[in-house]
């Protein structure tokens, strides 16, 4: 109309945008890389580098990789901005999973930020922290959630609650008991916001360890009603879980009162015995019986769903009586006497009339299960009024109180004004609604709804039209006394022009009228004799009915009544001549039901009619034996074998009438087929019932995460002292099979042969560089050499090997190179203990001074290696097939990317083995046979991309009982923490299997000296150096030991020294490069001890430092603080949490 | 504020103080300087305080509190123009700029009538159960402090008359989901009437006349092809009314203590129509 305005309304538009847009960072989003991000980044003002992470945070929004920037970012995180800290913090979260190695950078600054004074500060970084979900770290954000829930500000604990569940979704298996301490602290916290948060952490990290509530209990009800509105949701369902747990339900309510429904019925029966129609009410109440047994078992199965979760109950009861509750009475409580529940019950019943629906939901749902059934109706107004909100909470709502309607019926019927439908209401809304209104109708209120649902037929939605005729069913269905008055205006609704005009059928008119008659036949199903006009009348308005589904109910209601009453016999021939008239212009479902009908119609006629039908019937069926529908035909030859007798011989009448007990066989058949239908069964009970307020509940199935509530009474008070207990002692099952197993492979002579083997190699190794001081490169280029054989290591140290096998001789070769300015500290006498008590092994020891310190090396240690093996397959899941892995120190030949791993297959079983084989998984999918896998396994795999996950050992083809068969395997491991899924074959069956990385062989030694040991060490202080402690206790035993054997006096520090180094040598692939001793010490202190080991990464030959500082004195525990250098973040972290795991752990075995 | 899918915060109060919401005096600020930091850098007390919706230590220099009543009227008037279902819906909305920590007391002269009540967090519970009263320390700024819902209306043709003088009522008619109408001649016997394209009529009454009645009437043509309609729209009615409580729920009196001054106090009521719908 006016172009031009409408031209300045844009501009005007723009030009608001524009206004509206200044002075926020919107012009961020146009264009975020028109200028230098990485410049900005290094700036050094605050300013430029927020609006550098402004702008990748935009560029991350717009779907851009921005992670190139990440090592420029991360180094802003040591910024005092606390503005710069948010924004690095979100693009930290954002890429940390994805760049783990450069995110660790970050941890450090984590660490400072967790002792800034600003608790905004702490909380911050504890948050990032913690959504960085990386294993590596999570024993330090778990150190930092536990110090923050002592935390002083309420906030920073609120954040550390907040944090336990992203550990927990780490699967921490180890750490879980701290964690469920942590959340312990946390329950128990006085502000009512923490609270609220702890309880969350509670509901996802342990739901089931209700003793942590026991404790707190009383004082969580009371700070229920100030903790907030998301906090009381969560807690309310806490508190519930651990009542029922703890005390049962309560006898008095709802749930446990088949009796519920009662009191209702009891009103319904006073009002009923005002009908004067005596025969008429005898029926009723005989209807009400059956209505009442499904009634009264509702709140029963309502409640056991709740308990064991609608699944299980419905399967169950399916095959199984539904008569064994399960529970026995004592496990019930009393809602007015107990005063847990008691106090539950009051602390919550305020929160129904909170602002925040889902809280009124929470608290509805929790006195709905616990409170006694008077006093449930309180709900009833509360939830009422949350309908008035939004579309879609007021579906949720409606779907609650659907349920609770069914049940309790009574206690919402006053209340049917608040059900009616407007306009605006969504089509699920209104079916909702419908379906509450109907089982909620009573006979007083009946007429008014009645007269609602006469409005709503005439809604445009002809679907919710359809629905409210199938609602005035179930009303009546319900309240029999207002039958005749529905099926007088479903009669008149079905003879509407409307309904059965042309038009019509587009509008979805066919199934109000369809859904019309369905209602008509239930109504007349419930007392056919008195509704036989209505009967007459349909088929009356036969001729106006033009939908197939609505003629062919008309035909099934006149087979089924026919020989009710007095005017439908007298009608019948008329009708069947119609029916007969009309077949071949009917519908496929029509017609099937005219079919019926005939036989029906036959079956039961007498006299003179009969004749009538049977020539009907026959003509029909002729008809029907050509019809172009299989369905009909095959119907119609059914029917003419089944009633031959019937329609062809014309004495059999006679023969009927006379004997009836001599009636054909197949007119028996029939008789069964057809009659005996009238009788109404009763409605099976599908519905699934969830706990109310649940999303399981809206979407019908269990969702995930959705439990049922405890069982009753499962938490006793003996039991809630020893719930720790029984965690650690599950904990320690689980872990002595392995330990045992392990043990039992390590006693088998299986090892000694090969493990000696490997032994000398490894002592060799070390020696050689001591004693020979041969270069890497050479070494390695003699591993590359001896390709055919198993064990290079023993090829490059050939030479020494042979001097170290002569006991002694070692010590020459080494003394000269290495003695010159170190003075010998060592004990004669302990020296020659150690000659004589392995006098097979050589072993030499050089001490050193340097400043305060000794310097020996232990030698001989490589014979008392003992490598831990680790079970792969259990003989219990593999039909008595042992599968062991033992790390090796073997280095492979094939990529440095593999580690060797020594796999022995045992054969447990008392019969013989064939094809065993070991594949990875994703290789197994497309493996056949196992020659397949041997086809690929030989061509020779060279550079690093085309490595295998599996280097695959030859295949075994049998293995015959209790028969040992070992094999080196070489797998390249994805990540040094997580566990390689392999498949085994064995007897052409398949078992998936677990391999379990150990981080210690994921690195080999790397020989060098003391200077060039302290020299690399400088170059990598700082940020490459990780230290942590543990305590050792190895030595206890071992000098305990001495000190029963009199006869052998060993130097304590020597003890200490070798069953350290043994522990480090047989956990990882080490080199032992030092050892220090203190000279000026006090005799039984130790401190001042250190044992250096090299080590280089397999796959990037990157230098791993490792040194072990002991402090303590010698007869105790000690304290060791282990460091590790290496540029290889991530790896020395891990590397040194397991060498401090296993340091930790105590000893397992003695030699 | 959602941390790991769980809200941490979500308090408006310690939000508001957390990141300052944009205003013209910051934007021009953060033009001018080319700073636009708009987050705190301390953690707002009101985390830790009991009461987390009010800022410890606020100043006014002149103290009013507004509390107004806002109805809305739910009802449905059937095809034979009796009424169905005609409910209450109304709400307490306070607006208080109130210094310190104010302690509010408000009682209502007919608390009876309240059929449902749903209450802002700061209401204490106690006072209400046993006394009906709305005891609370109130949020800075507009907020909704109870909602409810009655069944009780009072009000009657005559007392219209009585509030005509103040009330003026605009009514929107909408034919719902009305496929077939396509014209419609609407006249009314005061005010003006207008039909927006939208099949919505927006009748402006202004001030009730005394002399009478408002109504409206017309009649509304069908499509050409069609006769007779089988399906009936429904009417879907808005109007506003100032100065009235259809409810006629009464503040008795609004206390405060803790107060250094005199405040001013403030009250309205407005009622409007919810859901108010005419079948035809």
């Amino acid at each position: 109309m006016f172009p031009q305005f409408g031209a300045t309304a844009d501009t005007l538009s723009k030009a608001s945008t524009m206004v509206f847009r200044i002075g926020t960072d919107a012009h961020l989003y146009d264009d975020p890389e028109d200028v230098n991000i990485s410049l900005l980044l290094d700036s050094k003002f605050d300013s430029e580098k927020c609006e550098a992470l402004k702008r990748l945070l935009a560029l991350i929004a717009q779907g851009f990789d921005v992670s190139n920037f990440f090592p420029q970012v991360v180094k802003n995180v040591a910024s005092q901005s606390l503005e710069v800290k948010k924004l690095v913090y979100l693009y930290l979260l954002h890429y940390a999973e994805k760049r783990p190695n450069e995110a660790l950078l970050s941890i450090n600054s984590f660490q400072k930020d967790l002792g800034d004074p600003n608790p905004l500060v702490r909380a911050l970084a504890l948050r990032a922290m913690a959504g960085i979900r990386l294993h590596v770290i999570s024993p330090i954000v778990l150190v930092a959630v536990g110090k923050c829930a002592r935390d002083p500000s309420v906030y920073v604990r609120k954040c550390a609650a907040n944090a336990l569940p992203k550990l927990y979704d780490l699967h921490l298996e180890e750490n879980t008991t701290t964690i469920e301490e942590i959340v312990g602290i946390l329950l128990n916290d006085n502000s009512p916001g923490v609270v609220g948060a702890a309880a969350a952490a509670f509901a996802s990290v342990c739901p089931n360890n209700l003793s942590l509530i026991e404790r707190n209990y009383r004082r969580l009800c009371e700070t229920l009603p100030d903790v907030e509105d998301w906090g009381q949701i969560v807690l309310i369902g806490v508190l519930l879980r651990y009542v029922i747990a703890r005390h049962g339900l309560a006898k008095e309510s709802i749930m446990l009162s088949s009796c519920a429904t009662v009191s209702y019925r009891s009103e319904n029966d006073g009002s009923e015995n005002d009908g004067s129609d005596t025969n008429f009410e005898l029926k009723e109440n005989g209807k009400d019986k059956g209505c009442d047994v499904y009634e009264s078992e509702l709140p029963e199965i309502v409640s056991r769903s709740y308990l064991e979760g609608p699944e299980n109950y419905l399967s169950r009861s399916s095959h199984a009586d539904k008569g064994s509750f399960g529970l026995d009475f004592s496990c019930f409580t009393s809602a007015k006497s107990n005063y847990d529940v008691k106090i539950l019950l009051q602390c919550t019943s305020p929160l129904l009339w909170s602002h925040n629906s889902a809280v009124v939901l929470a608290a509805a749902g929790f006195h709905w299960i616990m409170a006694p059934k008077e006093d449930v109706k309180r709900i009833v107004k509360p939830l009422l009024f949350v309908l008035r909100s939004s579309n879609a909470s007021k579906y949720v709502v409606l779907c609650n109180i659907q349920v609770f309607a069914k049940v309790m019926p009574y206690v919402f019927s006053p209340y049917y004004e608040d059900f009616f439908i407007c306009s605006s209401d969504s089509y699920q809304i209104k079916a909702l609604k419908l379906e509450i209104l109907s089982s909620i109708a009573t006979d007083s209120s009946i007429l008014v709804i009645f007269q609602e649902f006469q409005d709503y037929v005439r809604d445009p939605d002809r679907r919710f039209a359809a629905d409210t005729v199938a609602a005035i069913g179930l009303c009546v269905r319900r309240l029999p006394k207002v039958s005749d008055m529905c099926l007088g205006w479903l009669l008149a609704l079905t003879r509407q022009e409307s309904l059965n005009s042309d038009i019509g059928s587009v509008g979805g008119e066919d199934g109000v009228l369809v859904q019309a008659l369905i209602s008509i036949k239930a109504i007349i199903n419930l007392d056919p004799p008195c509704h036989e006009k209505v009967i007459v009348q349909l088929v009356r308005s036969l001729e106006l009915i033009k939908v197939p589904a609505a003629r062919a109910m008309i035909f099934w209601m006149v087979g089924e009544y026919n020989s009710i009453g007095g005017i439908i016999p007298l009608m019948l021939p008329t009708v069947l001549k119609y029916l007969a008239w009309c077949f071949t212009s009917e519908a496929l479902e029509a017609k099937l039901q005219i079919l019926n009908t005939a036989v029906k119609v036959l079956l039961c006629s007498k006299g003179e009619d009969m004749w009538t039908f049977r020539r009907i019937l026959s003509y029909v069926l002729e008809l029907a034996i050509c019809d172009l529908s299989y369905d009909v035909r095959d119907r119609a030859r059914v029917l003419k074998k089944l009633l031959s007798p019937l329609i062809v011989s014309h004495d059999l009448e006679v023969e009927a009438k006379g004997l009836p007990e001599n009636k054909d066989l197949k007119i028996v058949v029939a008789d069964l087929f057809f009659r005996g239908q009238s009788k109404p069964c009763p409605e099976p009970i599908n519905y699934r019932f969830y706990l109310p307020g649940s999303l399981s509940h809206i979407v019908l199935h269990a969702a995930p995460g959705y439990e049922p509530l405890p069982y009753p009474c499962s938490l006793s008070i003996d039991e809630l002292g020893h719930d720790f207990n029984d965690v650690q002692g599950i904990e320690a099952l689980r872990e002595g099979p392995t330990g045992s197993d392990s043990y039992g492979v390590d006693g088998s002579d299986t090892v000694s042969g090969s493990l000696d083997g490997e032994n000398t190699s490894d002592y060799s190794s070390e020696y050689s560089i001591t004693g020979s001081g041969g270069s890497g490169g050479e070494e390695s280029g003699s591993v590359s050499e001896s390709d055919d054989n198993a064990d290079p290591l023993i090829n490059f140290s050939d030479v020494s090997n042979a001097c170290a096998n002569q006991n002694g001789g070692s010590q020459d070769n080494n003394a000269p190179s290495r003695i010159d300015d170190f003075e010998e500290l060592m004990s004669k006498k302990s020296l020659d203990s150690w000659l004589d008590e392995h006098p097979s092994q050589s072993s030499s020891e050089l001490t050193h001074i340097q400043r305060s310190s000794a310097r020996i090396s232990l030698g001989h240690i490589g014979g008392r290696v003992k490598l831990k093996s680790h079970k792969l397959l259990d003989p219990v899941i593999g039909n008595g097939l042992s599968v062991d892995y033992t790390f090796s120190s073997e280095i492979s030949s094939v990529s440095p990317l593999l580690v060797c791993v020594e796999v022995s297959f045992t054969n447990c079983s008392t019969e013989p083995m064939s094809k065993l084989l070991l594949v990875d998984e994703e290789s197994s999918k497309g493996i056949d046979s196992a020659e397949a896998a041997l086809a690929t396994s030989e061509s020779p795999l060279t550079s690093d991309k085309d490595v295998p996950i599996l280097v695959p050992l030859e295949d075994i083809n049998s293995l015959d009982a209790s028969q040992t068969i070992r094999r080196i395997l070489q797998v390249r491991f994805h990540h040094h923490l997580l566990p390689l899924k392999l498949v085994l074959w064995c007897n052409g069956k398949k078992h998936p299997v677990k391999l379990r990385p150990d981080i210690g062989f994921f690195v080999k030694p790397l020989p060098m000296d003391i200077e060039m040991f302290t020299s690399k060490e400088s170059q990598l202080p700082g940020m490459f150096e990780y230290t942590r402690s543990c305590t050792f206790t190895d030595h206890i035993g071992e000098l305990k030991n001495e000190q029963c054997d009199s006869s052998l006096i060993k130097d304590k520090f020597l003890v200490i020294c070798e069953s350290l180094a043994l522990k480090m040598l047989s956990n990882a692939n080490l080199f032992l490069v030092s050892v220090d001793m203190p000279v000026a010490a006090n005799l039984d202190d130790a401190s001042g001890l250190r044992l250096r080991f090299s080590s280089e990464i397999l796959s990037n030959s990157i230098p791993c430092l490792i040194t072990a500082t002991v402090e303590g004195k010698c007869s105790e525990p000690l304290t060791l603080s282990v460091k590790v250098n290496c540029e290889e973040t991530v790896f020395g972290l891990n590397l040194l949490n397991r060498i401090v795991n296993f340091l930790a752990e105590p000893i397992l075995t003695t030699l | 504020m959602i941390d790991n899918g769980f809200p941490l915060t979500t308090e408006p109060n310690i939000l508001r103080q957390m990141i300052a919401s944009p205003n013209i005096v910051s934007k021009m600020l953060s033009v001018a300087t080319g700073n636009s930091s708009n987050v705190s850098n301390t953690l707002p007390d009101a985390t830790a305080s009991c009461v987390p919706w009010r800022i410890t230590d606020l100043k006014h220099t002149n103290n009013e509190v507004y509390v107004d009543l806002v109805e809305e009227m739910d009802a449905i008037i059937n095809s034979d123009g009796a009424l169905v279902k005609c409910e209450i819906n109304g709400e307490v909305q306070v607006n208080s700029h109130l210094s310190g920590l104010p302690d509010l007391t408000l009682s209502f002269a007919n608390p009876s009538i309240l059929n449902d009540v749903r209450f802002h967090p700061c209401v204490r519970f106690r006072p209400w159960e046993s006394h009906q009263i709305l005891s609370f320390v109130p949020p800075d700024g507009q907020f909704k402090l109870m909602s409810y819902r009655s069944n009780v209306i009072h009000l009657q043709g005559q007392k219209v008359e009585e509030y005509s003088d103040i009330c003026k009522a605009t009514a929107n008619l909408r034919f719902w989901d009305m496929p077939y109408q396509c014209f419609a001649d609407l006249t009314s016997n005061h005010g003006a009437v207008n039909i927006l394209a939208n099949k919505t009529c927006s009748w402006s009454i202004g001030r009730i006349p005394k002399d009478k009645a408002p109504s409206m009437s017309g009649t509304l043509a069908l499509e050409t092809d069609l006769e007779r309609l089988n399906v009936f729209p429904t009417f879907q009615v808005g109007f506003r009314i100032m100065g009235v409580a259809l409810s006629a729920l009464q503040i008795d009196k609004l206390d405060l203590r803790n107060l250094p001054n005199r405040p001013y106090k403030g009250f309205r009521a407005l009622t409007q129509a919810g859901e108010f719908e005419v079948r035809s």
